[in-house]
């Protein structure tokens, strides 16, 4: 036995770490599977209602969305302060092409309608017993909130875009086929106004509670469905389609009832009576609970907006990131209503008596904030001239921020990302109203009113013979001011079908020196000469790769 | 055995002749690098049975009995000598060892093969060859000495140097699927581990290279093996080797920067021509006056205006290395041992700049202790045990500060002008004026008072294993057993401040001292802060079964293998690889030999039923020398095979490690409600699963000539590849991004990669000068044949059909030289005022008058070389040797960007000088300008920024010095002195980049910088 012990032991040793049993898992076990979500047990429908909040997160957040820019600095609103030439100015000077598009979102909404899909085709099989406070059923509610976000996501398509690929209700896996032709104009059009109109009614009323703010609400459905039809009324498509035969980039008539679908929609909300224009402008965007807002993109309690477009010079290092426009600037006329080229205006003291919009707006020379007076003056401290990142044009953002003109530094500011708010349903309804009508009527300068009143123009009150022309005028002119950098201005001078005019010459910016006896003279310089090459721009490009990879794909005219 | 038997034959053979009449008697000793060599056979030429064999000393005496008054030394696997007989009748015999003879024998998987009867692609190198080179990593010192390896070098930092090697090239469009297994006295390692064994430690080196010698690992065998055997006791007396170098490290390329009054004009510059295309009033006024200038040039203002060469200010001219080795190795029949103990020291190259308030060393360094202990152990007569046990013990650091490299090229943060170094009362001065962009102190501020980061590795591996042999059951046949025990675990201790010590602004006017704004004072203490950075165990199975038996003239050999890997990380799921392996070969006479190899393993990364794969090859030998038709009519002739193999083998790298076949859903944070925010937690869908993932697979063929001439002193060995890997794991590129969902990895892709390499040597002797030539080349080029690519607009945008990581960009046709030229070329779309007389013309290629993507198309290569050559030259005399390695890479591009090369990105560099203006149209560089845009290299990738990298280094050299025995203090058996030199002089065809030529392309090229390294040794044995 001796003999062998040595053997046996050997053996015994490569014996013992062959073991057959399985002491570790071979498959990682702490994923989630489709199982875990769609779970057939849960009454709370909790990884569900996980699976479902991960939809909000493909909305936009518009604030600095665009390369650290806001899309306003591609607009004629702003420009970017950055030294080096950013995503927003190639964009503002022509620079989108097929394979580069700082704004594509094309695989971000697709992506998100997916998922919103899923959620859809797969809630039923949660056996969620909850009710809302109104005593119906929450499931129903959630799928409209998943149909409601898909619906979304493809408007913000189709104004990029035109007519997009629907993939409707189907779930494709690894060897589908997912070379979809793009479906036309009016129907992305019509499919996101039959979604809204079946998700308005399962979704929550206005107001939720409290823990359920930020949501989609009924309201939310609505304002999209009018906000849908009146890009779809608008010149660029209701008549004024770039290339004459495409289905893909508007109607191929003109029709004014198409004005009329878009005021009665935008009616419905302001008859729903659930929202209001909160009483002072510049806290509808940090204010809860707010009525105002229909729906926004929620953020989170911080000084991001602060930090990034914040004046340079103080404490907290800001970085001055958005130099509005004086294009911007002029826009706001002056507190009595009228437009700057009345006698109130003083061109050496120009931002007295002015909109008070502006002020909320944007920050110039001499106003208060963190309890100092501004310099944007050449070498004043938020202008020192040199290579760093400070404002091009005198001017600084307001929007959005806390009210920090007398405090000594920022502090975290509860702020969303308004997407929808009653300001702009009252405008949509003018707008369309207005160019449904031959002239306009009360309930037109109404809603204009409305707006103007709550801004604090005083007075406030329209004239009442204004021409169609003149309150179209009006409107516009009112719809840049209230709802700059909101991601509006961007969309309308496109629809509106005139950005080949509001482009294609330079921005300015005001240059203010300060004399040696300390008067300032103020001079308007240009800062950024646009380009926008009509019509093709008025779309941006299907990207390179979408059009490569599915043969049914069109390109836009013109790219 | 083989050699008692031969000196026991030579000795009976030649003992009568021996006893005749005698005329002259010579006597001497025969050795080698290391000692005496006992049992050297010395003939008399032309009487070839006149011989005797050294004795245990190596001693030997012969008495001639000829007319040719020489003598000639023979011993197995020693290269044969010729030599006259001196006058006095005693001579001293240095034999250089033979790596080509006949009898040589290779590693392959799971054995050795001798090189007669090897059917496969193997190179090897011995570990003396390798043993002096100055570094600290074993994948360096390879370079250009073995035939299908490729390696680059892309970073000099103490510790972290090691090359990235490829065998015969890249075949995988998988960065991670391309990385040569590695196996450690037949266990798996990682680069890591690799690059931390002690050279000293090594036996031999084996790269593994086609089908037949890597099918035996199957599904990891793909990219090749890298077989490594350390060294082993042999029977004898303790024989103790003490190695203590010290080594001196000094850039491979030294950086230079502009001063202040060259940087100045050149910021003046840029900001000119930029303005040449703003309004009047917009226009920026010039940022240094001429008074400025004049300050900067002259040197009186050195506080106001000064001029700071910063790399000579943060970096030392050379810094240490220091390496020791000490081993014993020796045995009895029933035990043997080596055991051995190292510890090296890589001193990094930054300055000491620490104070009282911070002793605290920043500056790069690498400790690294190894221990090794390989037992065998006999303890019957059939059964030998082995133990094996190695440890590693290393310690990085790091200055807290950051990249200090990137930091010099950085012109944000730092210029000649930016700050003083220190100021006059010693306080630091932070970083300011033009260009400035953090207003950071100063470098060597914060490399002083910022603390380390340090990396402390502890890696342990256990070996136990045991050959039990069963003759009994039929002869030829053993069992072996072995379990491998390896871990990793790594720990990074921090000692930071992260706020910025104090810095001042000393305004030599008024002599008063402003400290920077919103800084503090005073310095603040520092934070500890530690974290587990790896921690890797596996535990590794190998049961074999071994046959090898002789019947007559037919040789028979069979090797049936189990191999399990089980593995863990961290919280990772332990992953999971088994193997059974079957090999059988035969040959007859060693003249007709067939290899056939199969693998049969799965792993666990693959859905239950795409588990296991088979992976077979065979191999046929052909030894032409053996045949009568060769033997009797090319004498000279003495090895002449041919050999060819084709198998299939695999590659389990998935991209990420992922369990591809399963669709993941994240679970994370991401989303809020409620009036306050309060969080919710999302579920995101992941990347589809894959339910049909499986290995890559790759067909090998090889066809090779080995050939030895003139007794073996000339070899050569050559061959010619092609492999095909299929089913890549690659994302699958033509679904539009409508599906809304990531796509998993799919097998996919192909690639072809094909080629030469080999090695042609001679060794030979004039007199009592040995010398050698050694050449080495390995050529493998690489193609895409699939990559599911969508048909493109224009066909230059097509990427398949050029080889892996094939650049694109645009082909530069000159500069703009005028408006007129501007007005009438294509040119970028972006704003188009940008464009200014100076700035890089690309060609349009689609002809649209608008530079876009559109015209971008192939330019230049890849970033590794698909060409490279060694040349190895030795030579010995006495006791002194040289030996010479130079060693090239051709084919291969290289482009650096950002702070590599952008002016104001990158603080000046003298190619600036060099820049276009209408003085000077002919340039080597673009305008100057402040607005990174149309000429840039991130912006517009072009040719002109990407150079050919080809190089040729004379990559080491080591110069030795044998003390002559009889000299030696009493216990001494061998005493050498050595010089020797790594990296030592470059030669590159560019002077774009003050970078070196193995650097990571597209990058800002800010590596540490890679070293050359000039080492002292002394050797001694007893």
């Amino acid at each position: 036995m001796k003999k062998y012990f040595n053997t046996i032991v050997f053996a015994a040793l490569i014996l013992s770490t062959w073991s057959c049993s399985k002491d570790v898992e071979d498959v990682p076990l702490e994923r989630y599977t489709e199982e875990y979500l769609w779970n057939t047990s849960d009454s709370l429908g909790n990884n569900a209602s996980q699976f479902l909040v991960n939809i909000y997160n493909y909305t936009p957040n518009g604030f600095n969305r665009i390369g650290n820019d806001f899309l306003a600095a591609a607009s004629d609103d702003a420009v970017s302060s950055a030294l080096s030439v950013t995503s927003v100015q190639r964009m503002a000077t022509g620079g989108i092409t097929p394979f580069a598009n700082p704004d594509n979102v094309w695989g971000n909404y697709y992506a998100g309608i997916r998922r919103a899909t899923m959620f859809i085709n797969n809630i039923d099989k949660v056996p969620l017993a909850t009710k809302l406070p109104s005593g119906a059923p929450l499931k129903a509610a959630w799928k409209a909130e998943a149909r409601f976000l898909r619906a979304l996501f493809y408007f913000e398509l189709v104004k990029r875009y035109g007519g997009v690929p629907i993939v409707g209700d189907e779930i494709r896996t690894l060897n589908d086929n997912v070379e979809i032709p793009r479906s036309s104009f009016a129907a992305c059009i019509q499919y996101i106004v039959d979604e809204c109109d079946l998700a308005k009614t399962d979704l929550r009323l206005d107001p939720v509670l409290d823990a359920d703010a930020g949501r989609v609400t009924k309201g939310a459905a609505y304002a999209l469905k009018a906000r849908a039809l009146l890009y779809a009324a608008s010149p660029l498509y209701n008549g004024g389609n770039i290339q004459e035969n495409s289905e893909y980039t508007g109607y191929s008539n003109y029709m004014v009832e198409r004005w009329k679908l878009a005021a009665d929609a935008a009616k419905e909300i302001m008859d729903l009576n659930s929202f209001q224009l909160l009483p002072n402008f510049k806290n509808v965007f940090i204010t809860y609970p707010n009525r105002e807002v229909i729906f926004a993109r929620q953020g989170g309690n911080n000084t991001n907006v602060e930090t990034t477009n914040g004046p340079i010079g103080y404490a907290g290092n800001s970085q001055g990131r958005t130099s509005p426009t004086q294009e911007l600037v002029d826009s706001f006329g002056m507190l009595n209503g009228s437009t700057i080229a009345d006698p109130a205006y003083d061109p050496t003291n120009p931002y007295k008596n002015r909109d008070p919009r502006l002020a909320a707006t944007v920050l110039y020379n001499g106003a208060q904030w963190l309890n100092r007076t501004l310099e944007t003056f050449e070498g004043g401290f938020a202008k020192p001239g040199g290579v760093i990142q400070q404002t091009k044009t005198g001017y600084y953002l307001r929007k959005f921020m806390g009210n920090f003109e007398n405090a000594n530094a920022y502090s975290n500011v509860n702020r969303n990302f308004i997407l929808f708010r009653y300001a702009e349903v009252l405008l949509n309804y003018a707008e369309a109203q207005n160019e449904y009508l031959t002239s306009p009527n009360a309930e037109v300068r109404a809603a204009v009113e409305l707006i103007r009143q709550r801004a604090g123009l005083n007075p406030y009150q329209l004239p009442v013979d204004l021409t169609k022309e003149q309150m179209r005028e009006i409107i516009q002119n009112e719809r840049r001011k209230e709802l700059a950098f909101e991601e509006h201005r961007f969309w309308d001078i496109r629809r509106w079908k005139i950005a080949g005019n509001v482009y294609n010459k330079p921005l300015h910016g005001m240059l203010i020196q300060k004399g040696t006896s300390g008067v300032l003279s103020y001079q308007e310089v240009p800062v950024l000469t646009t380009v926008f090459t009509e019509p093709k721009m008025y779309f941006y490009p299907i990207p390179y790769d979408e059009v490569v990879k599915n043969s049914n794909m069109k390109q836009n005219p013109g790219w | 055995m083989k050699r008692i038997i031969l000196v026991f034959h030579l000795i009976f053979v030649l003992l009568p002749g021996a006893l005749l009449a005698q005329q002259r008697t010579v006597r001497g000793v025969v050795k080698d690098a290391t000692g005496p060599l006992p049992g050297a056979t010395i003939l008399e030429k032309g009487l070839p049975t006149n011989g005797v064999a050294a004795d245990m000393n190596g001693q030997f005496q012969l008495t001639l009995k000829g007319t040719s008054n020489t003598i000639i030394i023979k011993s197995v696997g020693f290269i044969e000598q010729e030599r006259k007989v001196p006058a006095d009748n005693t001579i001293d015999v240095v034999m250089q060892v033979n790596a080509q003879g006949l009898d040589e024998v290779v590693v392959v998987g799971f054995g050795v093969k001798e090189r007669i009867t090897n059917t496969g692609s193997v190179s090897a190198i011995s570990g003396a060859e390798v043993r002096n080179v100055p570094t600290a990593n074993v994948q360096n010192s390879l370079a250009g000495r073995l035939p299908g390896f490729v390696s680059q070098q892309r970073s000099g930092q103490p510790g972290r140097d090691a090359s990235d090697f490829f065998i015969r090239g890249v075949s995988s469009l998988n960065a991670e699927g391309n990385r040569p297994l590695i196996i450690v006295d037949d266990i798996e390692y990682t680069y890591e581990q690799l690059s931390q064994i002690n050279v000293n430690e090594i036996e031999s080196i084996s790269i593994l290279k086609d089908a037949s010698t890597t099918a035996i690992y199957g599904i990891k065998g793909a990219n090749g093996v890298l077989v490594v055997r350390t060294r082993r006791g042999a029977t004898g007396k303790p024989r103790v080797n003490v190695r203590v170098e010290t080594g001196m490290q000094t850039p491979v390329r030294k950086l230079s920067f502009l001063d202040s009054y060259q940087s100045a004009m050149l910021v003046n510059e840029a900001i000119a021509n930029d303005n040449t295309y703003l309004p009047a009033d917009q226009r920026t006024s010039l940022p240094f006056a001429d008074a400025d200038l004049k300050l900067f040039q002259n040197g009186q203002d050195p506080y106001g205006h000064p001029n700071v060469n910063w790399y000579k200010e943060i970096f030392r001219p050379y810094s240490m290395q220091a390496n020791t080795n000490i081993d014993i190795s020796g045995g009895t029949e029933s035990i043997k041992y080596f055991i051995s103990g190292g510890a090296l020291s890589q001193n990094g190259a930054i300055r000491d700049f620490s104070t009282s308030q911070s002793e605290v060393n920043s500056n790069y360094l690498f400790n690294r202790y190894n221990f090794r202990t390989n037992l065998d152990i006999q303890t019957t007569k059939t059964l030998s045990l082995r133990l094996d046990m190695t440890g590693r013990f290393g310690e990085i650091n790091e200055p807290f500060a950051g990249n200090i490299v990137s930091e010099i090229y950085s012109f944000r943060r730092v210029n000649p002008y930016s700050a003083p170094v220190l100021n006059p009362d010693g306080s630091y001065a932070y970083a300011r004026g033009f260009g400035i962009q953090d207003n950071l102190p100063t470098i060597n501020a914060r490399l002083a008072t910022k603390g380390y980061n340090r990396r402390r590795q502890s890696d342990l591996n256990i070996l136990v294993g045991g050959t039990q042999a069963l003759d009994g059951i039929t002869k030829g046949l053993s069992f072996t057993g072995r379990v491998a025990y390896a871990s990793t675990w790594d720990v990074q201790r921090g000692l930071f401040r992260l706020d910025n010590p104090p810095s001042y602004l000393f305004n030599p006017e008024t002599g008063a001292y402003r400290i920077k704004s919103g800084s503090s004072y005073t310095l603040g203490t520092f934070g500890l802060r530690a974290g587990n950075d790896r921690d890797n165990r596996t535990v590794n199975i190998q049961a074999y079964l071994n046959y090898d038996r002789t019947f007559g003239k037919h040789h028979i050999y069979s090797l049936a293998l189990l191999n399990q890997n089980n593995a863990v990380s961290f919280s990772s799921t332990p992953s999971r690889f088994k193997g059974y392996s079957y090999k059988i070969g035969y040959d007859f006479e060693k003249k007709y030999i067939i290899d056939i190899n199969v693998a049969y393993n799965g792993s666990d990364r693959f859905q239950a039923e795409n588990r296991y794969g088979f992976f077979p090859a065979v191999g046929i030998g052909w030894n032409l020398a053996e045949e009568s038709f060769i033997k009797d009519r090319f004498p000279i002739i003495n090895l002449l095979k041919l050999r060819g193999s084709y198998g299939m083998v695999g590659s389990d790298r998935a991209p990420n490690d992922q369990y591809l076949y399963n669709q993941i859903y994240f679970n994370t944070s991401g989303y809020s409600f409620g009036e306050a925010h309060t969080g919710v937690g999302v579920i995101r869908e992941g990347a589809l699963g894959n339910n049909n993932v499986t290995w890559e697979k790759e067909t090998k063929a090889d066809i090779g000539l080995d050939m030895n001439l003139f007794s073996d002193k000339l070899s050569i060995t050559v061959d010619y590849f092609n492999n095909r890997r299929f089913d890549q794991l690659v994302n699958r590129n033509s679904t539009s991004a409508i599906l809304g969902v990531g796509l998993p990895a799919e097998n996919l892709g192909i690639v072809r990669n094909r080629g030469w390499d080999g090695q042609i040597s001679y060794i030979n002797n004039i007199e009592n000068v040995q010398y050698s030539i050694n050449g080495v080349f390995s050529i493998a080029k690489n193609k895409v044949l699939f990559k599911d690519e969508p048909l493109q607009q224009y066909p230059w945008l097509t990427q398949t059909g050029h080889p892996i990581n094939q650049p694109f960009g645009y082909t530069v046709i000159g500069f703009y030289q005028d408006e007129n030229d501007i007005a009438t070329s294509a040119k970028p779309n972006i704003s188009s005022t940008q464009i200014l007389p100076g700035d890089l013309k690309y060609k349009d290629l689609n002809g649209d008058d608008i530079i876009d993507e559109n015209d971008m198309s192939a330019i230049g290569r890849p970033n590794l070389p698909n060409t490279t050559v060694g040349l190895t030259t030795g030579a010995n005399y006495g006791g002194l040797s040289l030996s010479i390695l130079f060693q090239g890479s051709f084919n291969y591009s290289l482009s650096v960007m950002g702070t590599g090369i952008e002016p104001f990105q990158s603080q000046f560099q003298p190619i600036h000088l060099e820049r276009w203006t209408p003085e000077n149209r002919d340039a080597k560089f673009p305008r100057l300008t402040q607005v990174s845009a149309a000429s840039s290299p991130s912006a517009y990738p072009s040719d002109f920024w990407l150079v050919d990298a080809a190089y040729v280094r004379l990559k080491t050299v080591e110069l030795g010095y044998q003390l002559p025995t009889d000299r030696l203090p009493i216990k001494l058996s061998n005493a050498r002195l050595y010089l020797s030199a790594y990296n030592l002089v470059t030669w590159t065809n560019y002077n774009l980049y003050q970078q070196d030529p193995e650097v990571v392309s597209a990058t800002a090229g800010d590596a540490y910088l890679n070293q050359r390294v000039v080492n002292l040794g002394l050797q001694i044995g007893f």
